[in-house]
């Protein structure tokens, strides 16, 4: 009932916060779709519906109409590996997602496989990196004599660097790279490394953009051992919890 | 030894990993390439034909117009029709019931989200302890089904049957009633209430249930259908259950 009530308040603070900014939107838009109309009275209401139903189609199957460029990082193997990637991870952003039936199967197929073997590798990771959170604790504790002290200033330590490495500075990358504000940079590293993956914000898709060639490899890696990371850290939450 | 072998095990992991990932994309890039250049086609082939039609409109007033309706739609604003739909809200207290739902289970669908900034840091922070609360919450229920699981184990025992025998069968009774309840039927039931196909239906519960969540197939949003007033709540229900039973399969 907890739960229930946790998911409720936050229905609630959400649709407080948003609601306003929505109608704004869609004032603007209305307006706007009204001027056109009034500009052009030769263009009927029915085909212009047409077309903006036919431009809604397409968005919805990931394509965007505007000038003659191709967009960006579509189905080319840069844009295949990362949608693997999403997939595996269970992000999902669905920016990118297979439209034919057999490209589904496939995705089905695929992921049923890959997300055990996408856990156990994050398990792994955790693992690892647990153990040399351990390792540096008992030296300490062995060079300075410190006890029970070393152990908790360790864990800090590992804590707030992960922090720093994980959430807190590749928002500066993206604000570099992306252009986006740093909120949103940190908006997008936690729903991406907690695996929620809205899709509003994905790195590297900008058209108007040009990225250096490391920059899609070290963003996965990012999400590799930042999803590691967050994983070991909710787990030692729930830990606490129970 | 013992290090070495574990070191080499961890190193074979990540290759295979990486190697299962460019595997996967090559796939996908062969099977969806050649659909999307035929859909990019029609929509320029479409775009020009509006124009065409009414040639007195600029190029750049049209796109124009095009950037402001795509920046609408990725706003989650479809202004399809004539009436205002200003009254219909997304963020009405049912949808943002749903939405805080699919983030606190890292589905995260992503049709619907926070556009303004206090949106998404009370995103953030919500997710920070919804995650866990909803970890936990699953092992509870997960805990539910497998004393139903024990039962029926209980039960075969006592008509003597051998130990391991019992496991294997309880985990592919589990697993068979599992998949027919959370896979197949809710299929048919998506056919009849949103008009997917049956492949469709299927689709979307596997990436729904494994927490995957695309997007590109949400319940609830099809324009000009009618759901009755607690369908997304029994929806949200075999949600919450079916990703118990995939945790507890997890655990057998």
């Amino acid at each position: 009932s907890a739960y229930m009530g946790y998911v409720g308040l936050g229905a609630g603070v959400l649709q407080a916060l948003e609601r306003p900014a929505e109608v704004r939107a869609a004032q603007h838009l209305l307006q706007q779709h009204w001027e056109l109309l009034a500009n052009h009275t030769c263009l009927r209401g029915p085909a212009l519906q047409r077309l903006v139903e036919g431009i809604v189609q397409a968005y919805k199957s990931g394509i965007t109409l505007q000038g003659n460029t191709t967009s960006l990082g579509r189905w080319d193997f840069s844009g295949s590996f990362f949608f693997s990637i999403s997939a595996v991870t269970t992000i999902g952003y669905g920016n990118l997602s297979p439209s034919t039936v057999a490209g589904r199967i496939f995705c089905i197929l695929f992921a049923l496989f890959g997300i055990p073997l996408n856990l156990v590798l994050l398990n792994e990771i955790g693992q690892l990196m647990l153990l040399g959170v351990q390792r540096c604790a008992r030296r300490l504790e062995e060079v300075f004599h410190w006890q029970k002290k070393a152990s908790l200033l360790i864990k800090t330590c590992a804590l707030v660097t992960g922090l720093l490495l994980f959430l807190l500075l590749p928002p500066l990358l993206f604000s570099d790279k992306e252009g986006w504000s740093y909120e949103e940079g940190f908006y997008y590293s936690f729903i991406t490394l907690s695996t929620i993956g809205f899709g509003d914000y994905v790195i590297g898709m900008n058209p108007d953009r040009t990225y250096p060639g490391w920059y899609k490899n070290v963003i996965s890696l990012w999400i590799l051992f930042g999803m590691a990371w967050l994983a070991l850290v909710i787990k030692l939450c729930i830990n606490f919890l129970e | 030894k013992a290090m070495c072998s574990g070191k080499l095990q961890t190193g074979l992991l990540v290759a295979g990993y990486f190697v299962y990932l460019l595997v996967g994309a090559a796939v996908f890039q062969v099977l969806e390439r050649t659909t999307e250049k035929q859909e990019k086609m029609a929509a320029a082939q479409m775009k020009e034909a509006f124009l065409q039609n009414f040639t007195h409109l600029t190029v750049a007033e049209m796109e124009q117009f095009m950037k402001n309706l795509t920046e609408a739609i990725q706003n989650g604003v479809y202004p399809v029709g004539n009436e205002s739909q200003i009254e219909d809200s997304s963020w009405d207290f049912s949808n943002s019931f749903f939405f805080a739902g699919t983030v606190v289970s890292t589905i995260g669908y992503g049709t619907l989200r926070p556009k303004t900034a206090g949106g998404q840091i009370f995103c953030v922070f919500f997710a920070l302890f919804g995650i866990p609360l909803n970890i936990v919450f699953l092992h509870r229920v997960s805990k539910m089904l497998s004393l139903l699981c024990k039962k029926l184990g209980k039960f075969l025992h006592e008509k003597g049957m051998r130990k391991k025998k019992i496991k294997v069968l309880t985990l592919l009774f589990f697993l068979a009633t599992g998949i027919l309840v959370f896979l197949c039927l809710p299929s048919v039931f998506f056919q009849i209430t949103e008009g997917w196909s049956y492949s469709e239906g299927i689709y979307f519960a596997f990436i729904t249930l494994s927490t995957i969540g695309f997007g590109d197939y949400v319940v609830g949003k099809q324009p000009g259908r009618n759901y009755f007033s607690y369908y997304r709540m029994l929806v949200a229900i075999w949600i919450l259950f079916g990703l118990a039973w995939i945790a507890l399969l997890f655990n057998l």
